[in-house]
């Protein structure tokens, strides 16, 4: 399956190729093929336990499939080393945070990847910084602590730090559960611009098709871990 | 000052000021992760480890440190294997508390040389055994400020520093032997079983104070140092254990800090909130 037409020279950002995962013996993944490609956003819905978030993790390195092979940027994830081109952000209660942290803080950690340790981030990467946190409208807020900001705040802030090593790939895990509208909203008009401008592939998970309506590429669902094209965005809000 | 023209009293308050320092550096990271208790779970480990030395004829630091490098990379590899990050805490520690005892038991190790090293004499330290204290938390200092960047994320959200790339596997083990490292160089001075407290309670006194991670592990490191000075001196001057005026004076800080901080709370709750002014329960964006 492929979410858009192929050409012969690009290179795939994500691509599952007949992938299947089980824990224990049980089958949660069954044979998922799909290409995501430049510019492009897949919107991926299912049900509780439908195997949404295992597929996520297989994509980002986190599980081997049992079956099959995963591919960033043409690579198997077992031997793709430039993490900084994929950026991932989780649902907003990875913000929950024991000791005080700072916005500044939590989208530095973007870097923790591509600098090596003991590098200090360069004048690039300080620019970078800047330029995140104004996308996102958090320049004024940099230095609050991230647990004393609202629920739409705290998720602008994990996708800043997704952001800050310019990923061609972004993903992004029920980003809206616990979000406001407002923050909705932004989120939305920043991932139209990632997609259209800077030619991001974006996977967006979600069991809430009125957040991805008219931003989709393409939708698919998992069914029992089985991956089915469902078509325009419109489809999918209308059958929801 | 009186207590300070003593030898004795100089290397107590020199060797637990620098110890009782750098503990909360490594202690930030590992209550973020909340792995609090790791560290009181590698003083049983430690003991152990000078059990051992008593048992072998061993310095009983070489054995401490041996056994805990040792229990920080089972630990790691249990916790990331079939058994759950609690029990693999359980068997590694209670595992060494019995084994310490024992070896204690049969090496021959006075009651006293055990009470001392649980929860630590530094009126007894050598300037030779400062000097491997000063050693080993400038080491510590040294590995945090190199991987500082990249424990802050692993702190913060471990799935997303693995999925950037992150050695996060590695990056525990090495967090874990930081542990074994601070327990190893507090037990003469502090006490194994206590030099926990100095990795914890700094750390949640800080937290009430600061407004960033960074700010929080100096704050926190200077409330250590603090509480290593004056518990010293409350122990000379009371007549009381040095290690556990320490920790006490520790607590009093945190207990100081936490009924300030929910004064300030309850105080600007009072001034947002008037009689017959509406009150946002949603913050806006």
């Amino acid at each position: 399956m492929s979410p858009s037409p192929a050409t012969a020279d690009s290179v795939v950002p994500l691509e599952f190729d007949h992938v299947s995962f089980g824990y224990n013996g049980q089958i949660v993944i069954r044979d998922v093929s799909l290409q995501v490609r430049q510019g492009t956003f897949v919107a991926m819905v299912g049900a509780n336990g439908s195997g949404k978030s295992t597929l996520v993790r297989l994509a980002l390195g986190l599980l081997r499939p049992s079956q099959g092979r995963v591919r960033l940027f043409d690579t198997d994830t077992a031997a793709f080393r430039q993490w900084w081109r994929v950026g991932y952000v989780p649902q907003r209660a990875a913000a929950d945070s024991t000791l005080p942290i700072s916005v500044d803080e939590v989208v530095r950690t973007g870097l923790a990847g591509q600098l090596h340790p003991g590098r200090r981030a360069t004048r690039h990467h300080r620019q970078r910084i800047e330029h995140v946190l104004e996308v996102m409208g958090l320049t004024g807020l940099r230095r609050r602590r991230i647990d004393e900001l609202s629920g739409g705040q705290q998720q602008r802030a994990l996708i800043a730090r997704a952001l800050v090593t310019e990923p061609s790939l972004l993903i992004l895990d029920e980003p809206t559960t616990g979000v406001d509208a407002d923050a909705r909203a932004v989120l939305r008009d920043s991932l139209e611009h990632l997609v259209a401008v800077e030619n991001v592939a974006v996977v967006y998970v979600s069991h809430d098709p009125q957040t991805f309506a008219g931003l989709a590429t393409c939708v698919v669902e998992l069914r029992a871990g089985t991956l089915h094209i469902l078509g325009p965005p419109a489809h999918v809000a209308g059958s929801a | 000052m009186e207590a300070l023209e003593f030898g004795f009293m100089q290397r107590a308050l020199l060797a637990s000021t620098i110890i009782a320092a750098v503990a909360p550096l490594v202690g930030s990271f590992i209550v973020q992760r909340r792995q609090a208790l790791i560290g009181e779970g590698m003083g049983h480990v430690a003991f152990a480890g000078v059990g051992l030395a008593f048992l072998t004829g061993l310095d009983p630091l070489l054995g401490a440190l041996a056994l805990t490098l040792l229990a920080a990379v089972a630990l790691v590899r249990l916790s990331r294997g079939s058994a759950g990050g609690d029990v693999s805490l359980a068997l590694v520690f209670y595992g060494g508390l019995a084994a310490g005892y024992l070896f204690s038991a049969r090496g021959g190790g006075g009651q006293n040389q055990i009470l001392s090293l649980l929860f630590g004499s530094p009126l007894n330290l050598t300037w030779g055994q400062v000097a491997t204290v000063a050693a080993l938390a400038t080491a510590v200092a040294l590995a945090l400020a190199f991987l500082y960047r990249q424990l802050v994320a692993l702190a913060f959200d471990e799935a997303a520093a693995r999925a950037s790339g992150v050695p996060t596997t590695g990056l525990v083990m090495a967090l874990t032997v930081l542990v074994a490292l601070v327990v190893v160089a507090g037990m003469s001075t502090i006490g194994l079983l206590l030099i926990s407290a100095m990795m914890v309670i700094p750390v949640a006194t800080a937290a009430h104070i600061a407004t960033s991670y960074r700010a929080t592990l100096w704050l926190s490191s200077a409330i250590g140092a603090v509480s290593a000075a004056a518990g010293t001196l409350v122990s000379y001057h009371a007549n009381v254990p040095t290690g556990s005026a320490i920790v006490l004076t520790a607590l009093a800080l945190y207990i100081g800090a936490a009924v300030t901080h929910a004064a300030a709370r309850y105080l600007a709750r009072r001034r947002h909130v008037r009689p017959g002014r509406p009150v946002d329960l949603v913050p806006d964006d």
